[in-house]
């Protein structure tokens, strides 16, 4: 087991160090230099020499990679080119927004999805289980931004229900904090609790017809008890996806994030972006694959768990 | 000179993108939007705290509602005192004279005083960003206890102007010297600022201050500003209630004329075909009056402003803002879309089939292309489209011939010159004012005139020259909208891309 969290560790970290990098050059490749972008239409050149000096873009691309490496190494990703803000201070900021939203939504998946899945494993071809399949065709064809428009319209608007944008702090109200992020997870896991439920049906129905269930039935288990051993072996499978899930719901906190205004990564993303504030798209890469890899080992962790097999590989 | 259009270049484009498309929580939902509290729903996010890095596009709101400029703008963009109670220019106006408030203080109870804004106006002067409105301000020194003077290298007719704009905001020196401003505001605004309710990048909260000199200009108790910039989700906001103020769309003024909001407007920037190579020197044909004219003459500015602009603007060929004193109605319509005598004088011009050249692409003008690539395809002229990202573009543009622009405006008409004609800028790479004697004259007479009608007088004959050269195509100029709920009132100012908490009123 310790050999295999070891390698799990090593390969995360690899990964973290490839994706940075590949990032920074990317990004000073493809933004160039940002001065004329950041300091507005009248800059001076003098102005925008004095600009270069100040963030460090005047020195050789190298140098200001290893700087930044050197210095990501520690957990200091520099400051915002825009607002001359530490990096790390703004996406600590913004994380618990994103981590609020995606983990509401999992957890919604999860809850909804198992629900949902068991009791059309439990009985394929019955109402819900064709209701799951309109569902998910449906929910698959409509884009993100449409269902949260939606929500929005008439949870916001028209029955007044629910802020229609904007974020509270579960510091300044707990209530508060629910009621702002409930649209917002719930237009981001509908597709996950399709997704989760269709995962977790067909593993059912797999398991469900092997030789050890029929004998499990044949030795007069209760259904309950036949149905909790069906669920741990369908489960693997659904553990993955709920994995993946939440790693594309990180992705899918961005539309989210802009329709519900939302003080999130995914919209400090957008706007990092927008105006070429290499620093902070660095650091919310840094972040994103750190939350990636952290997922995807304590997936390992649990499969393994689960199944021994799984260490060996 | 001085100005910031970033903000202004994302909030022209998201407008027409959103045209062609389509609070936090902490208030109680389906509270309706009254009028006890302002809750300002503003485009950006506060740049920075610290004047001097801050940004004049969407700062204002923020930045008005904690720090006392010395200088203000009235609702005619007109410099008015602040806590500079009055000023004098010195006959060669190469020095100014400000005489200073002193009564007050800033929040960590530091007195305002000359030192305070000599301070203050060296701390601006050296930012980088606010460095940009003092380049002719040589020195600054403390005459007594509440004079200060400032010595310019060169005469500056829009210093005031900038001044009043965003670029006099007046902070604690301790604050100054200690760099803290980067973490939050000390300043001796109307309001102050209460950290503990507002969440960073999405609320901001401000407390009237017990005892302000203007109190009577700042009569809402508690300002709520939340940075949104998808206009949909703001105007989502506004109709929740969350917001009683915004931002807005143009295309959402039937839904707003509906709710029955007030909706204010005001000139905010051009948007057309900027000729960065009037002398040809890249593309030969552009030096040619002719062709400026007859591209000018092709562009159909009303249905581009009908399509792409909801109609929010004004028809014209000039770039001084429509209402400002230099414009002149009777001179618009020069360009009336004419295919025909476009034709003519490219032929004229020697160029019957058009000509090709290299133009700059980025998504945030992808709104206006297809009419540009219809209408320079009509004339012949054959563009090589360069995508490119909207950093790239503001950093590309400049080395090509001419490219789409949609540029901020300035609410003074010396500011206009300076900005738009006499100096080099990203949209304005080669000014080429030397190439053109009879301008540089008409640019000198107005630079040496008396501010007045005489200066006025002296940009109006600058102006009409210059649509007569087709120094720009100008379309249209476009208006910034801000519905406010009923018993709300909004005074846009040109060249403010988001009016200071002065403009926003009862009433």
């Amino acid at each position: 087991m310790l050999t295999f969290i070891v390698k799990r560790l090593v390969s995360g970290i690899l990964l973290l160090v490839l994706v940075t990098s590949g990032t920074f050059f990317l990004a000073h490749t493809a933004v160039g230099d940002p001065t004329a972008g950041l300091l507005g239409n009248s800059a001076t050149p003098a102005q925008q020499a004095a600009l270069r000096a100040q963030i460090g873009y005047d020195r050789p691309l190298l140098v200001q990679f290893w700087d930044w490496l050197s210095h990501a190494a520690t957990g200091d990703f520099g400051t915002s080119w825009r607002n001359f803000q530490p990096v790390g201070e703004q996406i600590a900021l913004r994380v618990p927004v994103t981590l609020s939203v995606v983990v509401a939504a999992t957890l919604l998946a999860a809850v909804l999805g198992v629900l949902v899945g068991v009791v059309c494993g439990l009985r394929p071809g019955g109402v819900v289980d064709r209701v799951l399949k309109l569902a998910s065709v449906v929910l698959f064809a409509l884009p993100g931004f449409w269902v949260s428009l939606v929500l929005v319209t008439w949870f916001a608007i028209q029955l007044q229900w629910f802020p229609a944008v904007g974020y509270v702090s579960p510091d300044q109200s707990v209530s508060g904090w629910l009621r702002s992020i409930a649209l917002p997870s719930i237009s981001l896991s509908l597709g996950a609790i399709v997704m989760i439920a269709e995962q977790l049906r067909n593993g059912f129905l797999q398991v469900a017809n092997q030789d050890f269930v029929r004998t499990l039935r044949a030795r007069g288990l209760s259904s309950r008890r036949v149905t909790t051993h069906v669920l741990r072996n369908a489960s693997p499978s659904a553990l993955t996806v709920l994995a993946l899930m939440f790693v594309g719901l990180l992705g899918g906190a961005v539309v989210v994030e802009i329709v519900f205004n939302l003080p999130g990564i995914g919209s400090l993303t957008q706007s990092a972006s927008q105006i070429g504030d290499i620093p902070v798209l660095l650091g919310l890469t840094a972040v994103t694959v750190v939350f990636v890899v952290i997922v995807n080992f304590l997936l390992d962790l649990v499969l393994g768990w689960v199944n021994p097999k799984v260490r060996d590989r | 000179m001085t100005r910031t259009r970033t903000a202004a270049l994302f909030a022209a484009a998201a407008a027409a993108l959103l045209a062609i498309a389509g609070c936090t929580g902490s208030g109680a939902a389906g509270a309706g939007a009254g009028t006890d509290e302002l809750k300002a729903g503003v485009f950006l996010d506060v740049t920075s705290w610290d004047p001097a890095n801050a940004d004049i596009g969407f700062d204002g709101p923020y930045l008005s509602a904690v720090y006392d400029p010395l200088v203000a703008l009235d609702k005619d963009a007109k410099p008015v005192p602040a806590l500079a109670k009055s000023w004098d220019w010195s006959a060669d106006r190469l020095t100014l004279t400000m005489h200073l408030r002193d009564d007050v203080a800033f929040d960590d109870g530091q007195k305002f005083d000359s030192a305070a804004a000599v301070e203050n106006l060296n701390h601006l002067k050296a930012g980088t960003r606010s460095g940009q409105a003092y380049t002719d301000v040589k020195s600054v020194e403390a005459k007594d206890p509440s004079t200060v003077v400032l010595h310019l290298s060169e005469r500056d007719d829009a210093l005031l102007y900038f001044m009043g704009l965003g670029r006099s905001w007046m902070a604690s020196p301790k604050a100054i010297k200690a760099n803290s401003l980067a973490n939050g505001p000390d300043g001796s605004g109307p309001y102050t600022f209460d950290k503990a309710s507002s969440q960073p990048q999405s609320q901001y909260v401000f407390k009237k201050r017990a005892k302000h000199w203007d109190s009577a200009t700042y009569p809402f108790p508690t300002v709520r500003l939340f940075p949104i910039t998808d206009q949909a989700a703001s105007f989502n906001a506004m109709l929740s209630g969350q917001l009683n103020v915004q931002f807005a769309n143009a295309a959402n003024l039937p839904k707003a004329q509906q709710n029955g909001w007030n909706v204010a407007k005001k000139p905010a920037s051009w948007v057309g075909v900027q000729f960065a190579d009037r002398t040809g020197s890249q593309v030969k044909a552009l030096g040619d009056q002719r062709v400026r004219q007859a591209i000018s003459y092709a562009f159909d500015a009303a249905g581009i402003l009908k399509a792409v602009g909801n109609d929010a603007g004004t028809v014209t060929d000039q770039l001084w803002p429509s209402g400002s004193q230099v414009y002149d109605p009777a001179g618009n319509g020069k360009y009336k879309t004419d295919l025909a005598k476009a034709k003519q004088l490219l032929a004229e011009a020697g160029y019957p089939n058009g000509f090709s050249l290299k133009m700059p692409m980025s998504t945030i003008f992808q709104a206006w292309q297809p009419a540009a690539e219809q209408t320079f395809g009509q004339l012949g002229i054959k563009v090589d489209w360069q995508n490119m990202s909207m950093p790239d573009y503001q950093k590309n543009a400049p080395t090509y011939p001419m490219f789409l622009a949609v540029i901020a405006m300035d609410g003074n008409d010396m500011a206009t010159l300076t900005d738009q004609v006499t100096s080099s800028q990203w949209y304005n790479p080669k000014p080429s004012v030397d190439a053109f004697p009879e301008v540089k004259a008409l640019v000198q007479k107005a630079e040496q005139a008396q501010p007045g009608p005489e200066q006025t007088a002296a940009l109006k004959e600058l102006n009409g020259k210059l649509v007569d050269l087709a120094w720009w195509n100008v379309w249209y100029q476009a208006d910034n909208l801000y519905f406010s709920v009923k018993g709300i009132t909004v005074t846009p100012i040109t060249g403010m891309m988001f009016p200071t908490l002065r403009f926003i009123q009862r009433g």
